[in-house]
């Protein structure tokens, strides 16, 4: 449908690539979040102004106390920032993913589950050292901690240790090493505290 | 480029505004609580208030609710859905470019060329916008949709005899999407009531319609602190006044209606009053007393017992009309004065200046005269003795807060609105193409609907329904179509959308040759462009006020330079200029008429959604296509909001696959008649919307300025005088 009086090729243009159609899905939702986060806004009062946030491209609202805010930067994740390796830690795994699965051109079948494995999600030990702090926390007023129950966290802290430091020895991704060498301090750190529970 | 930027900045605010608006919008929607920039807290479903209580100082944001409020002024209704349908139109609209606009970048042309390229892509597209929707909308709603349309009238020819349940089911579609769910149908029965007792006879709606919505606000009454369910309606008039003298008076009363003090003042304005001494004091003094009680003893001799000022009278009054048994009222607004004025014929009293003895001529009757209490204020409350097809009743509104209370008053009032505008016919009209050389258009009869006035010409009166062709006679006149422009301006209006649409039928007198020449005075508008009307119109029976029917009117136009035409004796131009189209084309003019409903629930939507799509598939020109795909598919938005919390069998899908498939076998299409709605109102919304984003789409540049621009006084002329 040529506007302008041109005429556009129309047998040029092909529906958009799964990714591409998932990237325009996520731009979407992203917008309606936006627009019913300004809505909402609205409602309490704010104003919307006559200006655009510099790095998006959002209308600013401003509260009561003149304060501009820009809703998609202040309480959305960024578009772009997601898929930065340097700032999200999802991103770097799925980029190390990558890697290892293009410097592996036929990975058989056997060993494909193997590479999976040693590498750790950053979250599930992150949320691991937390759950410990919060076990930790909790802990002192119940009364006398229950040895048993020490020991074996002791235990499995040790095991992890162990683990991840031989890990960190064969490791030769940067990525990788930087996140072993989280779990590490994590690990340290609850063995810390675990040390002060007992005492 | 500024204009696309434009369209996308109007989109992140449509939407902005669509969320806050589809939370309440149709029978489902809940109430939307709203902090106004001076801390109150507002909760209301309503579009246009909530529109109007948000802090906006967006530019685009303004253009919008500057633009839905003008339209709530003239039709009372439709503020959510014009949001939402301006929100889809925008979306689709980005869609559309954003296809296109890769395809330009690609072709690497010149900054500055494919600036202005983009430029006039968008003024093209504002264009194409009107054009459509001045030419082809009208077009498909009289062609196809209008053998769909329902009727509030029970009888459409003749006597339009209102069918109550109907209306009924017309007001509980209106306040259903607009009050509370606990009060609305209390609401909707509240205004069924009160329109049967003031139109007692048949044919003054429109009269009372008007009568009522410009004078609400005098003729309902507020009341805060009881529940919504002590509502009621009283016979007469409510002044929100209180009595200076209250004299109470048995039968009926005769009333006077001043607008002045009645007692002389030492000067009027603009003279002066020169005093020498104590003595001509005292003596003008006098003078002025003596003055007072002859007036208020010629009232008593004509037996006045009731008088009612738009000013406050001295004392002096005051102490003879309680002398004299007479009740004042006093400080009366113009509102009050001018709409007892309208209902009784009462005119004010002039007070001569000289004589001694007063005439007191312009008197009338009121049934009663008797305070009226409510809560702890005090009323006045007079029966009114009406003139016209008015019966003056007063609505009493209750509430628990004074929120509550006025957005009930300004549901009422929207209601008054969009049935002035349900009663009264909407004009189409647009261009056929006749492919058929050899028509002959007929001698036709133009009937005013304000004189019935036959011409001679006419072969018969033809009554036809309006799906029948036109039938044509054998003329005196023969003509052959040529190219002809019925606008003589597609600008973009500004802000007083309701002039561009309504377009009345032209006051053409019946054919005549010295009545050509009017017909030119006031549809030629453009001396470059010339339409001469050769009034030619169908008439249907000219006894009948029947608009209910959808008399198809027809008129050839031609065009020819005005002197040739001057000089001619007859109505017939036969030198016409050259035909620029090929095929020939005729202006039709035809109506919605009034009373025109169809069911809720998306009906007007999906029809129109359907019978624009098959037009866009035998249309060839590629911009018609585009728009019309544009608008077909965002209407469809507007049902879908409507059905969005139902599931299973009334399901949008669900619904429009069953809509689509009655209409392609031509089945009546089914539907719970839980309500109406005006098809006028639909269409007015429509055609708003579209101007709307047609405004938005040729802004170039938005220019932000601290104030508002001085305005230049012209002082030359004043100094030289």
């Amino acid at each position: 449908m040529a506007l302008n009086g041109t005429e556009v090729d129309d047998f040029s243009w092909e529906p958009p690539t799964e990714a591409e159609t998932k990237v325009l899905q996520a731009r979407r939702e992203r917008q309606n979040r936006i627009s019913s986060l300004m809505g909402d806004y609205l409602l309490r009062g704010y104003r919307m102004l006559g200006d655009t946030c510099a790095d998006c491209g959002t209308i600013l609202l401003q509260n009561k106390q003149r304060q501009t805010y820009c809703v998609a930067c202040q309480e959305l994740d960024s578009d772009v920032d997601k898929d930065n390796p340097a700032l999200n830690a999802q991103a770097a795994l799925s980029q190390a993913r990558e890697h290892q699965l293009a410097s592996a051109p036929d990975p058989p079948s056997g060993t494909r589950p193997a590479p999976q494995p040693p590498v750790p999600r950053p979250e599930h030990c992150e949320g691991a050292a937390a759950g410990l702090q919060a076990a930790q926390g909790p802990a002192p007023p119940a009364g006398p901690p229950n040895a048993d129950v020490m020991a074996s966290t002791r235990e499995a802290l040790l095991q992890k240790l162990a683990w991840a430091s031989a890990e960190l020895g064969s490791s030769t991704s940067l990525e990788a090493s930087i996140q072993l060498c989280g779990l590490i301090r994590a690990c340290a750190e609850a063995l810390q505290s675990l040390q002060q529970l007992q005492h | 480029m500024a204009a696309e930027g434009a369209v996308k900045a109007a989109l992140q605010v449509a939407q902005a505004l669509e969320t806050i608006v589809s939370g309440c919008v149709g029978p489902e929607g809940r109430q939307v609580l709203c902090t106004k920039p001076t801390g109150e807290v507002l909760l209301s479903r309503d579009g246009g208030r909530l529109l109007a209580a948000l802090h906006l100082e967006h530019p685009l944001a303004r253009v919008m609710v500057a633009c839905v409020s003008s339209h709530l002024r003239k039709t009372g209704d439709g503020a959510k859905t014009f949001i939402i349908f301006l929100c889809h139109l925008l979306r689709g609209l980005e869609a559309v470019t954003d296809k296109e606009k890769d395809s330009l970048i690609s072709k690497n042309i010149q900054t500055h060329g494919r600036y202005w390229k983009t430029c006039c892509r968008w003024k093209f597209i504002s264009q194409a916008l009107l054009t459509f929707q001045t030419q082809i909308l009208d077009y498909v709603v009289d062609r196809y949709l209008s053998r769909h349309f329902l009727s509030v009238f029970s009888s459409p020819t003749k006597e339009r005899t209102l069918c109550r349940s109907s209306f009924e089911l017309l007001l509980e579609a209106y306040f259903g999407g607009r009050v509370g769910r606990n009060n609305h149908s209390f609401i909707s029965q509240l205004m069924c009531d009160y329109f049967f007792k003031c139109t007692a006879c048949e044919g003054g709606f429109e009269e009372a319609f008007e009568l009522v919505d410009d004078r609400f606000g005098e003729l309902s009454v507020g009341v805060t602190g009881l529940p919504v369910s002590d509502s009621r309606i009283l016979a007469g008039l409510v002044l929100h006044r209180d009595f200076s003298v209250y004299r109470p008076a048995g039968g009926d009363i005769r009333t006077a209606l001043v607008t002045e003090t009645i007692q002389p003042l030492f000067s009027t304005s603009g003279s002066e009053f020169i005093l020498n001494s104590e003595a001509q004091f005292q003596t003008s003094q006098l003078w002025i007393m003596e003055r007072t009680k002859a007036i208020m003893k010629s009232l008593q001799n004509h037996n006045v017992k009731l008088l009612l000022s738009s000013v406050k009278q001295p004392d002096l009054v005051i102490y003879y009309a309680e002398l004299n048994g007479v009740t004042v009222v006093e400080c009366l607004s113009s509102e009050e004065i001018s709409l007892i004025q309208r209902i009784t014929g009462l005119s004010p009293l002039v007070l001569p200046q000289a004589s001694s003895q007063y005439e007191i001529s312009s008197t009338a009757l009121v049934k009663f005269c008797k305070p009226l209490v409510l809560r702890s204020k005090r009323y006045v409350h007079l029966g009114l003795i009406s003139t016209c097809s008015f019966i003056p009743h007063c609505l009493v509104l209750c509430g628990p807060v004074q929120g509550l209370v006025e957005q009930h008053e300004a549901a009422l009032h929207g209601a008054f609105k969009m049935l002035r505008q349900l009663f009264k016919d909407l004009d189409l009209s647009y261009l056929t193409q006749t492919s058929d050389q050899n028509y002959v258009p007929s001698p036709l009869i133009y009937k005013n609907r304000e004189s019935n006035q036959l011409a001679d010409t006419v072969n018969g009166s033809i009554q036809r329904p309006h799906q029948d062709p036109v039938e044509k006679n054998e003329g005196e006149l023969a003509k052959t179509h040529t190219y002809l422009n019925t606008y003589s301006n597609s600008v973009v209006p500004s802000i007083e959308l309701e002039t561009h649409i309504f377009r009345s039928t032209p006051k053409v007198t019946p054919a005549g040759t010295q009545q050509t020449d009017e017909a030119l005075g006031c549809l030629s508008a453009n001396k470059t462009r010339i339409m001469d009307v050769c009034d030619l119109f169908i008439d249907g029976d000219p006894t009948t006020e029947s608009t209910a029917e959808n008399t198809r009117i027809e008129a050839s136009f031609e065009n020819v330079s005005i002197p040739k035409m001057g000089g001619k004796g007859s109505m017939l131009p036969v030198r016409c200029k050259s035909s620029e189209l090929g095929t020939s084309r005729s202006c039709c003019f035809s109506s919605i008429s009034a009373g025109c409903v169809l069911p809720v629930g998306g009906h007007f939507e999906i029809l129109l959604h359907y019978y624009l799509l098959n037009y866009v598939k035998k249309c060839q020109q590629s911009e018609a296509t585009m728009v019309g795909t544009l608008i077909a598919n965002a209407l469809l938005g507007i049902p879908k909001i409507l059905y969005k919390s139902k599931r299973g069998n009334q399901s949008f899908p669900q619904v429009y696959v069953r809509a689509l498939h009655a209409l392609q076998t031509n089945q009546p299409m089914g539907g719970n008649q839980t309500g109406l709605e005006s098809v006028s109102g639909k269409y007015q919304l429509l055609t708003s919307v579209l101007q709307c984003l047609a405004k938005i789409v040729s802004i170039d540049l938005v220019i932000g300025i601290k104030r508002q621009p001085q305005e230049v006084y012209d002082q030359e002329s004043e100094e030289e005088l």
